[in-house]
């Protein structure tokens, strides 16, 4: 089912939660909304279902206008954060609840119930109560009741993150394989950045409502539109430098406080016709910096913090600024040792500080 | 002007409810809260307006088949009546001991005994304090009429002659004294409730400084706990002179107003034996009624000023769920 | 709390002036008890033990409906209010607590006007709604006005309980396919059934212990309840059978007794409950 947003907003009073909204969804997509907290995704979420009216705008299901659908009327599964089970029901009776709403014989209902719960290997707990389940198992009945009325599209709301790391990356696989076998437009909904990354075909971020990016993941990425999502995207964040944008012999030079780079060829050509002024915001991820002697900026160790397989190093510039870096563990620096940085000038980003738009993928 | 298109545009993008969701968001609501509505048309907006409307005519026995409108002729008798002094008088009595005897002053010293001694035997004292409340009132009634009755039957009479007091029948000898326990005895249980889930709310830390900068329970009492459980004492303060003001229950059981004349008869109970209850043979319903609109009056302009002074519509949130 | 309160001899003596205070009470309900069982009592000390206070059980009283009868009538009278009650107040707490519609606030504040309404100023025109309705002295028309004038605090105690149910629940079962109507029976109610529970005792005493209502609105032998019957004894027997009254009464408050001993628990927060919202 092919999902369309269009315009849509909702106002709680004088609060905007959603502005202007527009999402065009394909059929069998896994779409995840992702944002920092209150930025309006349970809200897009909740008008999806039909639990909140839009203030404005309009939601169409394939060709259906269903603003006015009542939510049992959209044929939707929806997997909340707290689960959301029925207390004084079994997991039986929680996962066939939807069925029995439809009239679905008894037999036919107990035999889907048996295939998704053993698609959820829950098969075995099906005469128990929620209070006498494991927080993952809870999710696994809220996921079995979601999808056994086979829905025509799935709505997430931070289903994991009462989950235990552990668990959490099981999850994440399993219902990404599901989604992809039963091909169920898929909304999800989270604010951490890695689980839309892994899971997602396509991420909209979303801000204050309004919608910052849509795009796959690896765009998101490598080619962030504006600083918001440059910043939001990836972990440790994407390192900011205020500089200079000048063209010198043709070549397009980046000059900051105590640094100094020349911008590959085609990204250089794109960055001057973009520019509109001099200053620029120059970003490189932690990732894309090097420990280097013949590295172009010079800078000192302020803290390690060891993250495992790499540590990432705060590195303080001359004037101040603070950059990260992320290296293999057992690079032997030491806290207050000078260090020169070497960038990997092709993953250079290059933002106006002013409108905040990229200055290479607009 | 680019901000008046963007206006403009959104406006267009309003999407109307259809007519089946606008009549769907008018009966669902009607469907839940209809009988309660009907209910309280019934019994008490009807009764309110009805009450006034007798109080404006002449309605009694006698005029029953010829019932003439007299506007405010059973107030002005009620103004002019030397009855009313002494009714006026007995309801001060009345509410005023009552109140600050038990509704208040006991439920005070309960909530704080009980909130100091073992949380067990605390809880256990206020349940049995309930039992009162929940005893059917004529049961009540006559507990109290043994209690106060005379030798050698009475309680009271028992436990004092060896002080050497002349036994008596109480109920007739001291009825106001009665009165005012057998109600107070009821009424305590309502402001132990509250100043006690009061006194559980204040902050430990609160209680715990106090106790570390040297103050003496009786200290900590009147400095500390009594300023932040002001609130709830005014709460039941006015709350309770309303509910005290209109009822007239327990006087019925015991005394019925006695003994003798008017002794015991507050101005509930008198709008109730002029309007209903056919003791002097006619019965004015009109009359009676002008005494219970000046209630309905007080009750009225009392309930809408609580609702300002104690906020009550700001705790209401509102609902997650738009769909009806 | 407890633990700060100063030394053990503090403690002990004030339960010893908590005791005294409720002394009266004490000596009330051991007198009742005891003189239910007793041939005479002087003061509280009982004379020569007995069942025959307790032959109305089985004769009856003269001039008087049968004790079955009127016990049978307060009984329904008791169940019937406590049902409407709590099913009316269950249908409106629902749409207070959890539905948008104009008017809502509105009506919140009108339920709890009515709660701090003395209702009771209001007998004598319901006297005459009832006789136009034609439900003077039955037992249908007491009914009605002790559910009505009850309703409103029982509407606020069910809105509180509704209060306390997720949202992510009902939202679920809105999108499993429940409509509202449904969302209430099937998944709200089930989920307050402790509430219902202590409503429903609650509405049930309250009923079963009235006395002013049937006494005021009804007249005839067949309508006769517990606290009439009583009230009539009093007048009767004044001083001059009072075995009898204690056992009638004991009788009478044998329901009470049984829950207030079995659901304390219950009553002290259905009166927390009912006053909750109302003390901030
Ligand atoms: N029912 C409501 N009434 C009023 N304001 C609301 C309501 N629901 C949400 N809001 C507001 O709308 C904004 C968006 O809320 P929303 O719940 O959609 O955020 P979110 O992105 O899901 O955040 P989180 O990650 O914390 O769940 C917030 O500012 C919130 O305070
Ligand atoms: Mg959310």
């Amino acid at each position: 089912m092919e999902v369309r947003l269009e315009r849509l907003s909702k106002h709680f009073g004088s609060v905007v939660a959603v502005d202007d909204l527009t999402l065009h969804i394909k059929s069998g997509e896994f779409v995840a909304l992702l944002g920092p907290s209150g930025c309006g995704k349970t809200t897009t979420l909740l008008m999806l279902a039909g639990i909140y009216r839009p203030t404005g705008g309009e939601i169409w299901f394939g060709d259906r206008l269903v603003n006015d659908v009542l939510p049992k009327d959209r044929n939707i599964g929806m997997v909340f954060q707290s689960y959301a089970l029925y207390p004084h029901m079994t997991v039986f009776e929680n996962i066939t609840f939807p069925l029995k709403l439809k009239k679905v014989p008894k037999e036919v209902m107990r035999e889907k119930a048996q295939r998704v719960a053993d698609m959820m290997q829950i098969g075995h707990l099906m005469d128990r109560r929620p209070a006498q389940l494991s927080g993952g198992q809870q999710q696994r009945v809220a996921l079995a009741r979601a999808l056994v009325k086979e829905p025509d599209i799935l709505l997430f709301d931070e289903p994991l993150s009462n989950l235990d790391a552990k668990l959490r990356l099981t999850m994440r696989g399993e219902i990404k394989r599901l989604q992809h076998d039963l091909d169920i437009t898929s909304i999800y909904v989270t604010h951490d950045q890695v689980e839309a990354m892994t899971m997602a075909d396509r991420i909209a971020v979303l801000r204050d409502g309004r919608l910052q990016a849509f795009a796959t993941p690896d765009e998101l990425y490598n080619r962030p539109r504006n600083l918001f999502v440059a910043g939001f995207i990836g972990s440790p964040p994407m390192n900011f430098l205020n500089a200079r944008l000048t063209a010198q012999n043709g070549q397009a030079i980046v000059e900051g406080n105590g640094f100094r780079i020349t911008l590959p060829e085609d990204l250089g050509r794109k960055a001057l016709s973009q520019a509109q002024r001099e200053e620029v915001i120059y970003g490189i991820r932690p990732e894309h910096i090097r420990l280097d002697p013949d590295g172009e900026v010079e800078a000192e160790i302020y803290v390690i913090e060891p993250l495992g397989r790499e540590d990432l190093l705060d590195c303080r510039l001359p004037d101040g600024t603070l950059l990260g870096v992320l290296v293999p563990s057992g690079h032997g620096v030491k806290i207050g040792e000078k260090v020169r940085l070497k960038f990997q000038l092709d993953h250079s980003q290059l933002f106006d500080p002013h409108t905040e738009q990229s200055l290479l993928w607009n | 002007m680019a901000q008046q298109t963007v206006v403009a545009e959104r406006a267009a993008l309003q999407v109307e409810p259809s007519w089946r969701a606008r009549l769907r968001a008018i009966t669902t609501p009607a469907f839940f809260i209809g009988p309660a509505l009907l209910l309280i048309l019934i019994f008490f907006f009807i009764p309110v307006i009805l009450t006034i409307l007798i109080s404006l005519t002449d309605m009694s026995v006698a005029t029953i088949s010829d019932i003439n409108f007299v506007g405010l002729k059973n107030y002005e008798r009620i103004w002019r009546s030397r009855t009313t002094m002494k009714i006026l008088k007995n309801t001060f009595i009345y509410v005023g001991f009552t109140l600050t005897l038990f509704n208040v002053g006991m439920a005070l010293i309960l909530s704080l005994i009980t909130t100091h001694i073992p949380e067990r035997v605390g809880t256990t004292f206020r349940t049995f304090w309930l039992l009162p409340r929940i005893t059917p009132s004529v049961i009540y009634a006559i507990m109290w009429t043994w209690f106060t009755a005379d030798a050698p039957y009475g309680i009271v009479n028992q436990f004092l002659s060896p002080f050497g007091i002349t036994p008596k029948n109480w109920l007739n000898a001291q009825p106001w004294l009665v009165v005012i326990a057998a109600n107070g005895f009821v009424g305590t249980s309502f402001g132990m409730i509250i100043f006690t889930s009061a006194i559980h709310a204040i902050p430990v830390d609160y209680l715990r400084a106090a106790l570390v900068d040297g103050a003496s329970t009786l200290q900590r009492i009147r400095y500390v706990i009594l300023p932040m459980i002001r609130w709830p004492i005014l709460f039941v303060v006015t709350y309770q002179t309303l509910s005290l003001l209109a009822s007239f229950e327990y006087i019925l059981l015991l005394t019925d107003g006695g003994p003798g004349f008017y002794t015991t008869e507050v101005w509930s109970l008198y709008a109730y034996h002029r309007a209903l209850s056919n003791y002097f043979g006619n019965v004015q319903f009109g009359f009676g009624a002008a005494l219970a609109a000046i209630l309905v009056i007080i009750g009225v302009i009392a309930s809408v000023v609580y609702l300002r002074v104690f906020r009550f519509s700001e705790m209401v949130a509102e609902p997650k769920i738009e769909v009806l | 709390m407890a633990e700060h309160a100063g030394s053990r001899i503090g403690q002990i003596i004030l339960g010893i002036i908590v005791l005294l205070l409720s002394m009266p009470l004490l000596v009330m309900y051991i007198w009742l008890v005891e003189s239910a069982f007793s041939q005479i009592t002087y003061g509280i000390i009982p004379q020569g033990f007995t069942l025959s206070n307790w032959r109305f059980l089985w004769e009856g009283f003269t001039n008087m409906p049968s004790i079955w009868r009127i016990t049978w009538n307060t009984l329904v009278f008791a169940v019937v209010v406590a049902t409407i009650e709590v099913f009316i107040a269950s249908l409106t707490g629902y749409a207070l607590s959890r539905m948008k519609f104009p008017g809502r606030r509105m009506f919140l504040s009108l339920t709890l006007v009515l709660h701090a309404f003395p209702a009771v100023t209001l007998l004598i025109a319901i006297f005459y709604v009832l006789l136009v309705l034609g439900l003077y002295d039955t037992l249908v028309g007491v009914i009605m006005v002790k559910a009505a004038l009850e309703l409103p605090l029982g509407v606020w105690i069910m809105k509180g309980f509704f209060d306390n149910i997720s949202w992510d629940m009902e939202m679920s079962a809105l999108i499993d396919g429940c409509s509202r109507l449904r969302t209430w029976w099937e998944i709200l109610l089930p989920n307050i059934r402790p509430g219902i529970a202590a409503l429903s005792i609650f509405a049930f005493l309250s009923g079963w212990s009235e006395f002013l209502l049937p006494y005021i609105y009804t007249s005839s032998f067949e309508n006769f309840t517990l606290s009439v019957l009583l009230r009539r004894l009093v007048g009767d027997f004044r001083f001059v059978d009072y075995g009898l009254l204690t056992a009638t009464g004991l009788y009478y408050m044998m329901p009470v007794l049984l829950f207030f001993i079995f659901t304390q628990e219950y009553l002290l927060n259905i009166y927390a409950g009912g006053t909750k919202g109302t003390t901030v």
